[in-house]
């Protein structure tokens, strides 16, 4: 018996040695990827990163998952329910981001952007995006600002030789454009925030970083000044409609058609806007040579610089259950190298150092530098406060698009939500 | 010859009606068929011509989009989930349906009224709204990224529409025939298994076809239950080609028509079991 | 030899007689509905409860639910104008669908009959749009009703009439409801035709083939006899289409996610958006809760005096 216990417990040796072993060499680790873009070309990029990444650590397997952009968030919430997010996901920071990081489910990787000085080839605007409480919880690849893109064909036929400076050149230009026969802007309210950018830079205009500082920290509120008359601003312009017929169901897929086909002049719009005009046109081409951008215009006697920038992008934050690889592959995709092919194929504006010159299009370039130079670069409200607040703020302004709702009506039920929401 | 005429106008006065009847359907028919037509049409055309010239037939032919989306090797793999998880949910919501519809029909027992209304209960909760705690549940029973979790899911929320409409058939079945069973020596079972169902083919091709309809759109339990793209199911791939392709109306066009493809020719194959249960006269007081 | 027993006298019956054929039947009542009830109370009761249970709190959806509020989102629900708007949408669908879509499907049933030719194609074709998801039927929609002639179908037919113009259907917070109504009908009166054409077949043709010999004419026969004889038929689409007009989704959220300014909104659009978009979970889940409510009462009071009649038969 001695004898063959000997032999057994020198078999259990060796067996549990030879199960460590292969442990330790390198253990098989899989990395969840979800990320948004459903285009061919940008999937195609993805793809390739990951690829290129398992090649160089064959012990990594890296499951990518490309959802459209409504079916990520019904689904990202069903994880986020369960405690259970996925590895390194689509963020656009803000708010929302911070939900998930005050419910624990984010890992803090404010130690591993320290290290090596990855932290320093970031543009810190658009990182601070995706930090909560002086805790990073993933990096930026595109930050960029919303402005006018228009159709310097249809403003030459309709006369007029420069793009509006003020809001009342604006609304002058306007009614040009309508006596021209032209449809002056798109918008595609049924959506609901590509409306919320009108109202959010009156906003900008007039109330300037004090306005929104003041109602966000809750010491001054939504219903202070600046906030209803942007409301009024914003009114005025439906006043003259501006906008395509239907503008209120119509979705930013009808909004970009319409601009890529040269059908409206104006589309107040973030960097995607060359990109999404070019596929939904007829021809795939889009404005290619028409197009051109210009600032949203100074409001008279409004508190806000202008430059001040109304801007949003986007970035991947990593989840609680995240394995440590995941953050050596976020640091593989936020190289120079990935940033400028993302350039090019006009997925991201870059926000890492360097990565500029990826940009082949002029007009993203004067994108990239007007998000960069501004002194107040405020979120997009949906993104910068909680999620309940951001969608009280779409619906609202919607409201104010079919004259449902006044200027006030639409204040006060956006700091009803802002006081019940953020503490 | 008056006579003739008087004929012939009395033949025409009667023959008016269903005349008219036939415009008022082929009226309606149109109306179904128009928005489809243009679908299946638009596939055939170029993302420019759809844009530009929607209403025109489409010549020349193109088959381009038909062939690009079926040389995609994610259509099969979803058709084939699609296929997997429909007939499996079919066949046990049929099987179960049957039975309970069954008691509900044809015994007696106490409680029976609050029972039945107790599984009419799925008649009131869509899907939508329990689907937050359906994935917790599924997820404890460590079913997510299983085709068995959505089969299981769907199978109980088809449930009640099918066992309120088999019994409303079940219970036509004289219960002469259930005696003579009985006395015969069968049991409840065998009256069940060999006589009953097979008088029953028109009603279960009924509830099959809604079953499988049912399965086969179904875009949310997949959707929240599925991770991995492998086990997609076509609904799914639908709007992500909606999101990705956005404005390619016509390549979407033959993406929605080679999904629904599948469905129609089963509603036509069990369309003929339906026709052939009640030419049999199945059904007689 | 067995033989048809039918003029047998029941005790002259050699079966099993008294407790152990009870004891069989009840074994048969629980083994049958066994099956139904495990899947039932699994994925289906208890997600409902634990969907009312979430109502109770304010919750974001992450982490277990801890604010207690008890009864106040529902309180918050009585005095919210845009559900109660959404409450009378869903009401609206209702009465427009058993006023307008049943009255057609059954129009359409009896004018194929049972002995039409083609029936089988009229058949096959109207039913055609319920084999279709709502996913696409809503995408297909949206093409056609699009606002610009040159592109939404319904607009250019519109046009062709001299003095209409085109109309933003889904962009019209008039149009909007209509617009979906039509939608809704296009889809599914395929399927309660269906429904009634089979309510039809079970009528025997002796009744017919009496009464027409009695003299009564078409109108007469229909009124008179062939409704009251789909009776059971029709109560029971009634029931479907009430409790399916209060709970379409998928379509209008495709469509016009419940706008443009809440103008399409519904119970089930309403449910959505607050727990997908806006995390508020507890006050969604209340609103689901309100939803069951409501089809419970109808279901319950529907099936207690219209229904007892045709059950207990």
């Amino acid at each position: 018996m001695k004898k063959y216990s000997l032999v057994l417990f020198l078999v259990g040796i060796l067996l549990v040695s030879g199960v460590f072993a292969t442990l330790a060499a390198e253990a098989p680790v899989t990395i969840t990827w979800w990320h948004i873009q459903t285009a061919e070309a940008e999937k195609v990029l993805w793809q390739r990163l990951a690829d290129e990444y398992m090649a160089a650590h064959p012990n990594v397997t890296i499951e990518v998952l490309s959802l459209e952009n409504e079916n990520f968030k019904a689904k990202l919430t069903t994880v986020m329910l369960s405690g259970e997010p996925p590895d390194i996901f689509q963020s656009w920071g803000g708010g929302v981001m911070n939900e998930y990081a005050k419910a624990g489910l984010l890992l803090d990787i404010t130690a591993y952007l320290d290290k090596d000085g990855w932290r320093d080839t970031f543009s810190p605007g658009a990182l601070g995006v995706y930090s909560f409480e002086g805790k990073n919880y993933g990096v930026p690849r595109d930050m960029g600002m919303v402005g006018f893109w228009y159709n310097k064909d249809l403003f030459a036929q309709a006369g007029i030789d420069n793009p509006p400076a003020t809001w009342t050149e604006l609304l002058k230009d306007v009614q040009i454009l309508k006596d021209a026969g032209i449809t002056p802007i798109a918008v595609g309210e049924g959506d609901k925030w590509p409306g919320a950018f009108w109202w959010e830079y009156l906003a900008v205009r007039i109330g300037g970083q004090a306005a929104f500082d003041a109602a966000y920290s809750r010491e001054g509120s939504f219903t202070d000044a600046p906030f209803i008359k942007a409301g009024e601003k914003l009114q005025e312009l439906v006043a003259l409609v501006p906008f395509q017929s239907g503008f209120l169901g119509a979705t930013w897929g009808d909004e970009a058609t319409l601009m890529g086909n040269g059908e409206a002049a104006m589309d107040l719009m973030g960097q995607w806007a060359p990109g999404a005009f070019a596929d939904n046109s007829v021809d795939k081409l889009g404005l290619g040579e028409k197009a051109g951008w210009f600032p949203f215009p100074v409001v008279e006697g409004g508190a806000g610089g202008p430059a001040d920038a109304l801007g949003g992008g986007n970035g991947f934050i990593i989840g609680i259950n995240a394995p440590q690889e995941s953050v050596d592959f976020l640091k593989y995709i936020s190289s120079v190298d990935s940033q400028i092919a993302q350039a090019e194929i006009n997925l991201s504006v870059p926000v890492v150092k360097g990565a500029e010159g990826g940009l082949t299009d002029p007009l993203l370039k004067i994108v990239q530098q007007g998000a960069a130079a501004a002194q107040y670069f405020q979120l997009y409200y949906d993104q910068a406060m909680p999620p309940a607040v951001g969608s009280v703020v779409n619906d609202n302004v919607q409201g104010l698009f079919a004259g449902t709702l006044t200027p006030k009506q639409a204040a006060q039920a956006i700091e009803d939500s802002a006081a019940k929401e953020i503490k | 010859m008056s006579v003739n005429y008087s004929y012939q106008s009395r033949t025409f006065k009667k023959n008016l009606p269903r005349l008219f009847q036939y415009f008022v359907l082929f009226l309606v028919v149109l109306i179904v068929i128009v928005p489809l037509v243009m679908i299946v049409f638009g596939a055939l055309k170029t993302r420019g011509e759809f844009m530009t010239r929607p209403y025109t037939l489409p010549i020349p032919l193109n088959w381009e989009n038909y062939v690009k989306v079926l040389r995609m090797p994610v259509f099969w793999s979803m058709l084939r989930n699609s296929l997997l998880i429909m007939s499996v949910t079919t066949i046990g919501v049929v099987l179960i349906c049957s039975l309970t519809a069954f008691v509900f029909s044809r015994m007696k027992f106490r409680g029976q009224i609050l029972l039945f209304n107790f599984f009419t209960l799925g008649l009131m909760f869509p899907i939508t709204i329990a689907i937050l705690p359906v994935y917790l549940i599924v997820r404890q029973i460590g079913l997510t990224n299983n085709l068995w979790g959505v089969i299981l899911v769907q199978t109980s929320f088809q449930l009640s529409i099918c066992i309120v409409i088999l019994r409303g058939f079940f219970m036509a079945i004289p219960s002469e025939l259930q005696d003579a069973a009985y006395i015969d020596g069968c049991n409840a079972f065998g009256f069940f298994w060999r006589i009953l169902l097979p008088l029953s083919r028109p009603a279960l091709a009924a509830v099959a076809s809604l079953t499988m309809v049912a399965s086969w759109n179904d875009l949310l339990v997949p959707l929240v239950l599925l991770d991995k793209e492998k086990l997609w199911t076509l609904p799914l791939g639908t709007m992500q080609f909606q999101g990705q392709y956005g404005m390619d109306l016509a390549l979407i066009a033959a993406f929605i028509t080679l999904s629904t493809v599948p469905a129609i020719i089963f509603y036509l194959f069990a369309e003929r079991q339906i026709i052939s249960g009640l030419t049999a006269g199945a059904l007689k007081y | 030899m067995k033989k048809n027993s039918f003029n047998l006298d029941v005790q002259t019956l050699p079966q099993k007689i008294g407790s152990t054929r009870l004891l069989q039947d009840r074994m048969t009542i629980v083994l049958f509905l066994l099956p139904a009830l495990v899947f039932f109370s699994i994925f289906l009761v208890y997600p409902v409860f634990r969907s009312v249970y979430y109502s109770l709190f304010s919750w974001k959806g992450f982490g277990p639910a801890v604010d207690f509020i008890g009864l106040n989102n529902f309180k918050r629900i009585l005095t919210d104008r845009i559900f109660l708007k959404a409450v009378g949408h869903g009401l609206l669908i209702v009465v427009l669908s058993l006023s307008i879509q049943l009255p057609l499907s059954l129009a359409l049933a009896l004018m194929v009959g049972r002995n039409l030719s083609g029936r089988a194609f009229f058949r096959t074709i109207f039913f055609m749009p319920f084999v279709l998801s709502e996913v696409i039927t809503g995408i297909m929609w949206l093409i056609l009703f699009n606002p610009d002639p040159k592109r939404g179908f319904v607009n250019a037919i519109l046009t062709l009439i001299p003095g209409l113009k085109a109309i933003p259907w889904l962009g019209d917070t008039r149009t909007v409801l209509l617009a979906i109504f039509v939608v809704l009908t296009w889809k599914y009166f395929g399927f309660y035709m269906l429904l009634y054409m089979a309510g039809l077949q079970n009528i025997p043709s002796e009744i017919e083939e009496a009464a027409l010999i009695d003299g009564v004419n078409k109108r007469q026969m229909i009124t008179y006899i062939t409704i009251p004889l789909l009776g059971s038929t029709i109560r029971t689409s009634v029931y479907l289409s009430v409790l399916g007009s209060l709970q379409v989704f998928a379509l209008i959220w495709i469509m016009t996610k419940g706008g443009p300014v809440n103008a399409s909104e519904v119970m089930s659009t309403y449910m959505y958006r607050f727990s997908f978009v806006r995390f508020e979970l507890g006050y969604g889940s209340a609103v689901a809760t309100v939803m069951l409510l409501i089809s419970l009462v109808f279901s319950l009071v529907y099936l207690r005096f219209v229904r007892q009649a045709d059950y207990l038969n």
